[in-house]
């Protein structure tokens, strides 16, 4: 059972606030503005960028508000103290009125709730949760119910990606953003509730449409985990989880043999046979066997990794489904054993397979 | 316009307004209630899953997802305490029940911690249960690393109670693993998420071999095959067991070997 906001416990920061001025600058050029979470990962470029992609992302298929309530969703099922008070904030100056707020977050199938709104919360909670993998019938039953191709897509892209970031949060242990969260639940909360949607609807764009891209979304298909970014033609997705996922294999802080294996981890837990077939590829390009990765995967262990990296790959099992302050406290054992840079790219890495594994059951 | 038809008017605009703050009113009230009825749901939900683990609640509860019962592979971990019935007729009832809880916590923070779920506890002994509500490729160690932190957890409620002066605590573990079918079992009126095959009386079995064969800690040769060479293992001698006709082949798990390799001297220059 997910659980409210006040009751999720939430351990000190793992990782400390290193904060890249220049970073935070070019945050601010964008648009955008940084996050505590942003101040915890500055040093790696490859995951800065990728949160910063998923905070910043602009639906084409779905609407603003699904994607909103599906955020708010994904991360109270992922139990991530950050996450989830930071959704229910932002959704409270979106207008959102606190009754609305608990009767999403309740789960309480109001009898003037659209089914398909409905259909968008179990899937969010579903995928989210993978006790198992939603199967190919979620997806059926959400087109039936009249979701398009497309924003099945984007559904899963987001909840994925909100995995991700749900989980660099939490392994991280940031602290949440409570400034804001009093924020939204005071006056200026209120006042800001009346004024963004009048803002909104005067600013509302349609979703964009999802473009053409099929002849430029061909090259997703060839790089790794190809097949499931080729899930995403057509959305701004496939060019997010491609850089992620090219930016996560090309950095040296973790080795591609450790960062291979600990996809193949996590495909395994879910039980994703087309990610762990990509993993393996990527392992035998690495020069590991059949066998090797066999043994490794078999026994959560192999002596074709660092010594100090040896209880990585149970640790990455632990993360795809976990009690939020037992992960916390086997992260900063973790820690330990790997110095701040290199955990900061296992949590990175681990986050970013616990998304593409989930993704991947648009193969299904 | 007339007199009457601006008093009529205002009656209809006056009617119309009352019709709009009664319906707010009622729809407050019905949110209100929906909100309450959660919250009641929500409580019963918490009490359950102190019966029943969370995600046997959790699948029971929501409506897409019934428990349909299936065959699986499961490894099952038996654990019963040595001599604790003769134990309970010398200590007050009350401290016998603090002890037997207190001990299955500790018992229980073990299994959970690796991937395990306690399916019951009859008397002193439990059942716990890898990969019956999810499939889970690691079952068996994860059984076996479970049982050496039981170990661990009964060794530091052991210096709690010698602390207190009450007596010691000891138990023996067995782990045995196979196809089982795995579903809700029982009657209407009192049912439990359970498994029920051949496997599970072997386990039982072998748990009843470690008062024989004087270890707290026994697993089968099937479970030996899947943990590979991680664990330190003694090969104890075959016994026949009820039920079987052939004798088992048991092992006491003695250390992972990693904790092994981490005790040993590192050799090197002096």
């Amino acid at each position: 059972m997910a659980l409210p906001l006040n009751e999720i416990e939430w351990a000190e920061p793992i990782l400390p606030a290193a904060p890249d001025p220049q970073w935070e600058a070019e945050l601010r050029r964008r648009g955008g503005r940084p996050f505590e979470v942003d101040r915890r990962i500055a040093s790696s470029p490859w995951l800065r960028e990728a949160a910063f992609a998923v905070t910043s992302y602009q639906p084409v298929a779905l609407s603003e508000r699904l994607v909103r309530i599906g955020s708010m969703v994904t991360a109270q099922e992922n139990a991530c103290r950050y996450c989830y008070g930071a959704n229910r904030a932002y959704l409270k100056v979106l207008g959102y009125s606190e009754a609305f707020i608990q009767s999403v977050e309740r789960d309480v199938q109001l009898a003037e709730t659209d089914p398909r709104d409905l259909a968008f919360v179990e899937f969010c909670r579903s995928l989210a949760r993978s006790r198992p993998r939603p199967s190919r019938s979620a997806r059926e039953k959400l087109l039936r119910l009249g979701y398009s191709a497309p924003e099945v897509a984007e559904m899963a892209f987001l909840i994925a990606m909100g995995c991700f970031y749900n989980r660099v949060a939490t392994l991280i242990a940031c602290p949440p953003e409570l400034k804001f969260e009093r924020m939204a639940n005071g006056p200026i909360g209120l006042l800001l509730g009346f004024v963004t949607p009048l803002l909104s609807k005067l600013r509302r764009k349609a979703p964009q449409g999802v473009p053409d891209g099929s002849a430029a979304d061909a090259q997703w298909a060839t790089g790794a985990f190809g097949p499931v970014l080729a899930t995403l033609a057509g959305l701004p997705g496939a060019r997010i989880m491609k850089a992620a996922l090219d930016g996560a294999f090309a950095s040296e802080v973790l080795g591609p043999r450790t960062k291979g294996l600990m996809f193949a981890v996590i495909a395994r837990t879910l039980g994703c046979p087309h990610c762990e077939r990509e993993a393996r590829k990527l392992l035998a390009a690495e020069g590991l066997t059949g066998a090797e990765v066999d043994a490794a995967l078999a026994t959560l262990q192999t002596d074709r990794l660092p010594s100090d990296q040896s209880d990585l790959l149970s640790w990455s099992r632990d993360t795809v489904s976990y009690d939020t302050p037992s992960i916390q406290r086997k992260t900063r054992a973790l820690a330990a054993q790997l110095g701040d840079a290199k955990l900061l790219e296992a949590i990175g890495t681990a986050s970013l397979a616990n998304a593409t594994v989930r993704l991947a059951m648009l193969l299904e | 316009m007339t007199g009457l038809a601006w008093s009529l008017a205002a009656l209809a605009t006056l009617v119309a307004l009352v019709f709009a703050v009664l319906w707010c009113r009622s729809a407050r009230e019905s949110q209100k209630l929906l909100l309450a009825a959660d919250q009641k749901l929500e409580q019963l939900q918490r009490q359950f899953q102190r019966f029943v683990p969370e995600d046997v609640v959790e699948r029971l509860t929501d409506s897409a997802d019934v428990l349909v019962p299936e065959r699986r592979h499961v490894t099952m971990l038996f654990a019963d305490l040595r001599g604790f019935t003769a134990l309970c007729d010398r200590l007050d009832p009350a401290v016998t029940v603090k002890i037997l809880n207190d001990y299955f916590g500790h018992m229980q923070r073990a299994i959970v911690k690796h991937h395990g779920h306690v399916t019951e506890f009859v008397g002193d002994g439990l059942l716990a249960l890898f990969g019956a509500l999810e499939p889970n490729p690691w079952q068996a160690r994860d059984a076996v690393l479970a049982a050496l932190d039981m170990r661990s957890e009964l060794a530091s409620y052991n210096e709690t109670l010698r602390a207190q002066g009450l007596p010691e605590l000891r138990f023996g573990i067995g782990i045995h693993g196979g196809e089982v079918v795995a579903g809700v079992i029982g009657t209407a009126g009192l049912a439990k998420f359970s498994v029920t095959g051949d496997p599970i009386n072997v386990a039982s079995r072998i748990e009843g071999l470690t008062g024989r064969m004087q270890v707290d800690l026994l697993i089968t040769d099937d479970i030996r095959r899947l943990i590979g060479d991680e664990f330190d293992l003694q090969p104890m001698p075959p016994s026949v067991v009820k039920g079987k006709a052939e004798p088992i082949q048991t092992y006491r798990v003695e250390s992972a070997a990693k904790d092994r390799r981490r005790a040993e001297p590192v050799a090197g220059p002096s």
